[in-house]
C-alpha cells in the first residue's frame, strides 16, 4: 500500500476546536500531572509501539526530528517545528533532505546525540527482524546517510506532498550506544526496553507494570526543561476504578470520560472536559462474501438493496444519543468530520422504516410464516453481529441495533468476542456483520486498504467485508493524486457519496475525545492527534498545589 | 507421623502440580488467536509482522515440542516472556505473589479470628437468640457475590465518602516517597476494602464451620465426663471442646486456599490490586500463554502446598491418622 | 447439667421463608410471560425513557435501552435458574459418575484418577471457567452451561468417591459381591444409594455456586450473551449506571442474594453434619 494515502488523509486533518487555555509562563515549574489510565504501555522502545498507552509515554521521553504543528498540516514542512533537528534543507529535486541536528542535544545519559544515532534509528524502524508496525510509512525512504556528525540526509524514492511529514512523524529518535549491541529481534527483552535512555524534556523514571509508569523533568535539557517535576501514569485494569481515580482527584487526567461522568461533573467545579473530535469512527461492517467459502457471495449482503434498506432501518440519531449524549455523533462514511477532506454536507441515508419495509417487501422478504421474521425461499433474515465484549459503547449499541432491526423482521444475533478472537474473525473473514471500528491515525494505513478492492483482495487486506467499487476506488485515487485542497476535496466527496450509496457498512458514530483535566492543571495546546503532545509545557497553578507536586523527585535531576 | 507418610504426601503433591501444569498449557492453547493477534484497531500491524514475532518467540514450533520444552523451563522455575508486560513472567510473578500474599494473608488470619470467634460465641448458648442471629448473619455473609459487595464497597467508601483509595495496592504517586510509618499506613488504606470483602464471605464460612465442629464434640465422652466433674462450661468450650474442634478446622485451613485466590480474581481487577488474579484477568484477555499458565500453575501450586500442610499437621495431631 | 441440644438448623422458620422464596421464585420464573408487565426486550423509547427511576409504570425502574427492569429481572429468573439448574445437574451427573468408578473400583485407577482430581480441585474454578470461556471466544446459553458443568463436578466427585470407599467395605455389599453379583449392579443398586446424600447437599450448594458464577462472569463481560437477561447481565449494564441509576443494579442483585441466601438455608437443613461441603465455592 502506498504510505502516501494515509498522509494525505491525515493532511487535511483540521485544527482542534475547544478551549484555549492560557500558556503557562516560566515561573510555573513543578507539579506533579497524575494521568489515570485503563491500560499499561505495550512498549517504550519506540520502533515496537503500538498502541496509544505507550505511545504517549514514549513521546515523552524521545525526541522526533521535527514537530508536526498544531493544525496537522502534513504537506510539505509547513507548520513544523525543529525538534532535535534544528534546521533542514532540500535538495532542489526534493529527493533527498537534510537535517541539522542541534549541537547540544544529549541523551539522558549525557553522551551527544549525532547523525549516527538517525541513521540507526531509521535502520531499526526499517529492520524486518525488528518488524516495527511503522515501518510501512517509512518505505518511500530509500537509505539516510550521516553527511556529518551532526547532519543526517533522508533519500527518498519518489518526491510526494507528504515527504517530510512520513519522516519525522513515526520516528522518535533513539540511541544508538545503547542498542547496538541488542539482537534486532531480541529488543523487547533488552534491559533498554525497561529503562529506555531518550533525549526528551522528559527522563524516564520507574516503571512498576500494571501499575504506574513515572517520567520526570529532564532538568538541563537542551530544549529547556518541562515544566512539570513529573508525570505519572498509574494503570487501573477496570473502567470503573480508572474513572474513580479521576472522579475523586486522585488523578489529574482521565482520556474516556462517558456521559454519566460529564453529567456528575456538574457538581464538581474541580474538574472540567476537553472536547475534540476524534480521529476514529465505528462501523457494522457487512460480508459481502460468504463467510464458509470466500470465493462465494454471501447469500443475504452481496445484495445493495438489503444493505441500503437494513441502513435505513436503524434510527442512528437516537442511538447515538442514548449510548453518549452528545459525546459522539452520527457516522458519515469512512472517514471523521476532524478531516478537512471530509464533507460534512454530504447526504446520508435516512432513518426512513417505511422504506426499508417497502424495500424489504419488494426484494421478496416477507413474513409469511407469522413469527416475526422474514424470509425469502427458504432462508429467513437472520445474522449474526460480532462485537468486541471489551467496548461497552458498541455492545449497548448493538443491543439497540438489534432490537430496531427485530421491528422490521430483519432477526440479528449478538456474538460478544474477547478482543482477539474478535479480530481474529475480522482478519479471516469469518462473519456475518461485524461492529468495527478504525482509527484514521497518522499511521501507515488508509482508506484504500480498508475500503478499497486493494484491501479486499490481498489475503493480509484490512477490508474485511471485501466491499469492491471500481467508481470508489477511481475517486480515492484522484482525490489522492490531486494537488490542490479544493480537487482534492471534490474527487473525495464523490466517493464519499459514492460508499455511503453502497452501504457496505452502517456507518454508526463518531466518538468524540472526552478528556478529563482537573482544572488545576494549565495546559498547553490539545492536539486531537495526541493530546499528550504538549505535556512539557503543561503547569500546575501555584495556589493549587497539592501534597503530591512538592513531593522531592524520586531520581535527583542532573 | 512417619516419614513415609510425610514422602508419600509429598510425592502426592508433586504429582498434583504436573497434572496442574499439563492442564495449563493445553487449555490456554485451545484458545483462537495468540498474543499478536490483539493488536488494537491498528490496521498498520501487518501479518508478516505478526509472523515475525511468533516466530522469534516460539510459537511457531509444534505443539508437542512446545509443550516439552515448557514443562523443562517449569521445572527450572523458568515461566519465559511475558509478551503482555514486557518482561519475564517469573520477575512479574514476584512482584504480584507477595501482593496476593499479603490481601489472601491478611484475609485469611482475619477470617479465622472473626469466624472462630463468633463460633465461640454462638456455641456458648446454641439456639440462644445470640446463637441463632449471628447464624442468620453468617449465613447473609457467606452467600453475598463477592464482586457484588466489592463494587458495593468501592462506591461507598471510596467514592461517595472518599474516605479510602479506589484501587491500587500503595498510593503510586506518594508510596516511595514516604517515611516507614506513612508508608504502613498507607498499605493498610488501600488494603482495608480488598481484605474487608474477602473476611467478609471468609469469615462466614468459618464461623459456620467451627460452629457445627464445635457442636460435634460437645457432647462426646470427655466432656460429658469434664461436665460431670463440674468444670465450668467456658472452660470446657475452651480447653476441651475448641482443642479437639480445631481439628477439622486445620482441613478448613488448606481448603480456603483455593477459595481465597478464587475470590481475588475479582477483588483484585475491582480494588486494581495488582496481585496474581489481576495478573490471570489481564493475561487470559491478553493471550499471555506464558503468563496464564504460571498463573494457574502458582495457583495450582499454592492450593497442592496448602493441602499438602493440612495434611502432615492434621496427620501429626490426630492419633488416628498418625498410627493408621 | 444442661443438655446441648444438636442443632443443624437453628430455626425452622428461615427453612419455610426459603422454601417459600424459592416456589415463588419458580413460579415467576414459570409464569414470567404472563406476570411480566412489558416485553423484557422492548425499547419503546431510547431516548425519551430510558433509565426512568422506579415508578408505576416501571416498580423497578427503567435501564439505559428503556427496557422495563422488572419484566427484564422475571425473565432473568428464567435463564439464571435454568443456567443453574442445568449445570449444576451435569455436573452432579459426571460427578457422581467419576467418584463411582474411582471410589468403587480402587487400586491403580482410583489413583490415577484422584490424583487427575486433585490437578483440578487444584485451579481455582474461575480461573478454569476464564480459560476455557476465551478458548471458545463466545458462549451461547448452552456452551455456557456446558463450560460451567464441566468445571463445577471435582468436588462432588471427590465427595462421592470418598463414600463409594466406605460404601463398597459394607456388609451387604461384601456379600452381593461373594454371590457373583456384577459391578454394575453392585453399583447402581448398593453404593450409588449411600452416596446420594452427599450427592444432593452437592447439588443444592453447587447450584447457589453457579448462579454466582454465573453473574461474576457477567461482570466481566463472559456470561450470557445481550440482549437475552440474566441476573449478571442486567446487573453489569446497571454497573456503568450505578451512581445515577442505581436500581437497575439494584434489583437484579437483591433477587440474585436472596436466591443464594434461601438456597443455602436449605442446604443447611438437608446437610448431615459439618462436613467441607460448604466449601464449594
Amino acid at each position: 500500500m502506498s504510505p502516501r494515502t494515509t498522509a494525505l488523509l491525515a493532511c487535511f486533518l483540521a485544527a482542534a476546536c475547544g478551549d484555549e487555555p492560557a500558556t503557562p509562563s516560566a515561573g510555573d515549574v513543578g507539579g506533579t500531572v497524575v494521568v489515570s489510565a485503563a491500560a499499561d504501555a505495550d512498549a517504550l522502545i519506540p520502533p515496537l509501539i503500538s498502541q496509544s498507552s505507550g505511545r504517549q509515554v514514549a513521546e515523552q521521553i524521545f525526541d522526533r526530528l521535527a514537530e508536526i504543528g498544531g493544525d496537522l498540516n502534513t504537506v510539505g514542512d509547513d507548520g513544523f517545528t525543529g525538534a532535535l533537528a534544528r534546521s533542514w534543507t532540500w535538495s532542489s529535486d526534493s529527493l533527498s533532505i537534510a537535517f541539522h541536528l542541534r549541537e547540544d542535544a544529549r541523551w539522558h545519559d549525557g553522551r551527544p546525540v549525532t547523525a549516527h544515532d538517525v541513521r540507526f534509528t531509521w535502520e531499526l524502524y526499517t529492520s524486518p527482524d525488528v518488524a516495527s508496525p511503522a515501518a510501512a510509512l517509512l518505505r518511500n525512504v530509500d537509505s539516510v546517510t550521516v553527511a556529518d556528525s551532526l547532519t543526517a540526509v533522508f533519500w527518498y524514492a519518489d518526491r510526494t506532498p507528504a515527504q517530510f511529514f512520513e519522516t519525522t512523524y513515526p520516528l522518535l529518535v533513539v540511541p544508538r550506544h545503547l542498542l547496538e549491541e541488542v539482537p534486532r529481534n531480541r529488543l523487547r527483552e533488552s534491559g533498554f526496553a525497561r529503562n529506555p535512555v531518550g533525549s526528551g524534556r522528559f527522563r524516564f523514571s520507574s516503571w512498576n507494570p500494571s501499575v504506574s509508569l513515572e517520567v520526570v523533568s529532564d532538568t538541563t535539557n537542551y530544549r529547556g526543561r518541562a515544566l512539570l517535576d513529573r508525570v505519572i501514569w498509574v494503570v487501573a485494569p477496570d473502567f470503573n476504578t480508572a474513572v474513580t481515580r479521576y472522579m475523586s482527584g486522585e488523578a489529574d487526567v482521565f482520556e474516556m470520560l462517558r456521559p454519566e461522568q460529564i453529567q456528575e461533573m456538574r457538581d464538581r467545579p474541580s474538574l472540567r472536559v476537553h472536547l475534540m473530535p476524534s480521529l476514529e469512527y465505528h462501523f457494522v461492517q457487512f460480508n459481502m462474501r460468504d463467510p464458509r467459502d470466500t470465493s462465494r457471495q454471501h447469500a443475504l449482503f452481496a445484495d445493495r438493496d438489503l444493505r441500503r434498506a437494513l441502513s435505513m432501518a436503524v434510527d442512528r440519531q437516537a442511538m447515538v444519543r442514548n449510548v453518549f449524549d452528545t459525546l459522539a455523533v452520527v457516522g458519515m462514511g469512512p472517514v471523521t468530520r476532524a478531516l478537512r477532506l471530509a464533507d460534512t454536507t454530504v447526504t446520508l441515508l435516512p432513518f426512513d422504516t417505511v422504506q426499508a419495509q417497502a424495500i424489504l417487501d419488494s426484494l421478496g422478504w416477507r413474513d409469511a410464516d407469522g413469527d416475526g421474521v422474514r424470509e425469502r425461499g427458504g432462508r429467513t433474515l437472520e445474522f449474526t453481529l460480532l462485537v468486541p465484549g471489551s467496548s461497552r459503547s458498541r455492545v449497548r449499541m448493538a443491543v439497540l441495533i438489534q432490537e430496531q432491526l427485530r421491528r422490521i423482521g430483519a432477526r440479528v444475533q449478538l456474538d460478544q468476542l474477547e478482543y482477539a478472537a474478535f479480530v481474529e474473525r475480522g482478519r479471516s473473514r469469518r462473519f456475518d456483520a461485524m461492529f468495527g471500528a478504525w482509527r484514521i491515525d497518522v499511521g501507515p494505513h488508509g482508506i484504500r486498504q480498508t475500503w478499497g478492492s486493494t484491501g479486499s483482495r490481498s489475503p493480509n487486506g484490512l477490508n474485511y467485508g471485501g466491499y469492491e467499487s471500481a467508481q470508489f476506488d477511481a475517486h480515492v485515487d484522484s482525490a489522492l493524486a490531486a494537488n490542490d485542497a479544493a480537487a482534492a476535496r471534490a474527487h473525495f466527496r464523490r466517493a464519499q457519496e459514492t460508499i455511503i450509496a453502497d452501504a457496505p457498512a452502517i456507518w454508526m458514530f463518531e466518538p468524540r475525545v472526552t478528556l478529563g483535566l482537573h482544572s488545576r492543571l494549565r495546559t498547553a495546546r490539545i492536539r486531537p492527534d495526541a493530546w499528550w503532545a504538549g505535556l512539557a509545557d503543561w503547569s500546575v497553578s501555584p495556589g493549587q498545589r497539592l501534597p503530591r507536586d512538592e513531593a522531592a523527585p524520586e531520581t535527583a535531576s542532573r | 507421623m512417619s516419614a513415609r507418610l510425610a514422602l508419600a504426601r509429598s510425592a502426592q503433591a508433586v504429582v498434583v502440580i504436573f497434572v496442574v501444569a499439563s492442564l495449563a498449557f493445553f487449555l490456554i492453547r485451545l484458545a483462537p488467536g495468540d498474543p499478536f493477534t490483539a493488536a488494537l484497531n491498528d490496521p498498520g500491524i501487518t501479518e508478516e509482522v505478526r509472523t515475525e514475532w511468533r516466530r522469534s518467540y516460539g510459537l511457531d514450533a509444534p505443539l508437542a515440542e512446545q509443550y516439552v520444552r515448557y514443562l523443562g523451563a517449569v521445572v527450572r522455575g523458568d515461566f519465559g516472556w511475558s509478551f503482555s508486560m514486557q518482561r519475564p513472567v517469573a520477575e512479574a510473578l514476584r512482584a504480584a505473589v507477595p501482593r496476593t500474599m499479603l490481601l489472601a494473608g491478611t484475609a485469611l488470619l482475619l477470617s479465622f479470628a472473626v469466624g472462630i470467634g463468633v463460633a465461640l460465641v454462638q456455641v456458648r448458648h446454641p439456639g440462644s437468640m445470640t446463637d441463632r442471629v449471628l447464624n442468620r448473619t453468617t449465613l447473609l455473609a457467606y452467600s453475598v457475590p463477592e464482586f457484588w459487595l466489592a463494587l458495593l464497597l468501592l462506591f461507598v467508601f471510596s467514592l461517595k465518602l472518599g474516605v479510602l483509595p479506589a484501587g491500587g495496592a500503595v498510593d503510586a504517586v506518594m508510596h516511595s516517597r514516604m517515611n516507614w510509618m506513612e508508608r504502613v499506613v498507607d498499605t493498610i488504606r488501600h488494603l482495608v476494602l480488598p481484605a474487608t470483602t474477602l473476611t467478609i464471605v471468609g469469615a462466614a464460612v468459618v464461623a459456620r464451620y467451627q460452629r457445627g465442629a464445635l457442636l460435634d464434640v460437645l457432647p462426646s465422652d470427655f466432656i460429658r465426663t469434664a461436665r460431670a466433674k463440674g468444670v465450668a462450661e467456658p472452660a470446657i468450650v475452651r480447653r476441651h471442646a475448641l482443642r479437639n474442634a480445631l481439628l477439622p478446622t486445620i482441613t478448613l485451613l488448606g481448603l480456603t486456599i483455593p477459595a481465597l485466590l478464587a475470590g481475588s480474581v475479582f477483588v483484585e481487577k475491582i480494588f486494581a490490586w495488582p496481585g496474581m488474579g489481576l495478573l490471570a484477568v489481564n493475561a487470559v484477555a491478553s493471550r499471555d500463554y506464558a503468563m496464564v499458565t504460571a498463573v494457574v500453575v502458582v495457583a495450582g501450586t499454592a492450593v497442592a502446598l496448602g493441602n499438602l500442610v493440612a495434611d502432615l499437621l492434621y496427620a501429626a495431631a490426630d492419633p488416628r491418622v498418625r498410627d493408621g | 447439667m444442661r443438655i446441648v441440644p444438636r442443632i443443624t438448623a437453628p430455626a425452622n422458620a428461615g427453612v419455610v421463608v426459603a422454601l417459600g422464596f424459592l416456589s415463588l421464585l419458580l413460579l415467576a420464573a414459570v409464569a414470567a410471560p404472563w406476570l411480566a408487565p412489558h416485553d423484557p426486550l422492548a425499547q419503546p423509547d431510547i431516548v425519551g425513557a430510558r433509565l426512568a427511576p422506579p415508578g408505576a409504570a416501571h416498580p423497578f425502574g427503567t435501564d439505559a435501552f428503556s427496557r422495563d427492569v422488572l419484566s427484564r429481572v422475571l425473565y432473568g429468573a428464567r435463564i439464571s435458574l435454568a443456567v443453574g439448574v442445568l449445570a449444576t445437574a451435569l455436573s452432579v451427573t459426571l460427578g457422581t459418575a467419576y467418584g463411582l468408578v474411582a471410589g468403587y473400583a480402587g487400586g491403580m485407577l482410583d489413583t490415577v484418577l484422584m490424583r487427575i482430581l486433585d490437578g483440578f480441585l487444584a485451579i481455582p474454578r474461575v480461573l478454569l471457567v476464564l480459560v476455557l470461556v476465551s478458548a471458545s471466544g463466545s458462549l451461547p446459553l448452552p456452551a455456557l452451561i456446558l463450560v460451567l458443568g464441566l468445571t463445577g463436578w471435582f468436588h462432588v466427585a471427590r465427595l462421592v468417591r470418598a463414600e463409594a470407599l466406605v460404601a463398597r467395605k459394607l456388609d451387604y455389599v461384601t456379600a452381593a459381591r461373594a454371590l457373583g453379583a456384577s459391578g454394575w449392579r453392585i453399583v447402581s443398586r448398593h453404593i450409588l444409594p449411600n452416596v446420594l446424600t452427599p450427592a444432593a447437599v452437592a447439588a443444592v450448594l453447587g447450584f447457589a455456586n453457579t448462579i454466582v458464577l454465573e453473574a461474576g462472569l457477567s461482570y466481566l463481560g463472559v456470561g450470557v450473551q445481550p440482549p437475552a437477561p440474566s441476573w449478571g447481565n442486567i446487573m453489569l449494564e446497571g454497573t456503568e449506571q450505578l451512581r445515577t441509576a442505581w436500581w437497575v443494579a439494584l434489583f437484579p442483585g437483591i433477587v440474585l442474594f436472596a436466591t443464594v441466601v434461601s438456597v443455602n438455608t436449605l442446604a443447611e437443613r438437608i446437610r448431615s453434619g459439618p462436613t467441607g461441603a460448604i466449601l464449594l465455592r
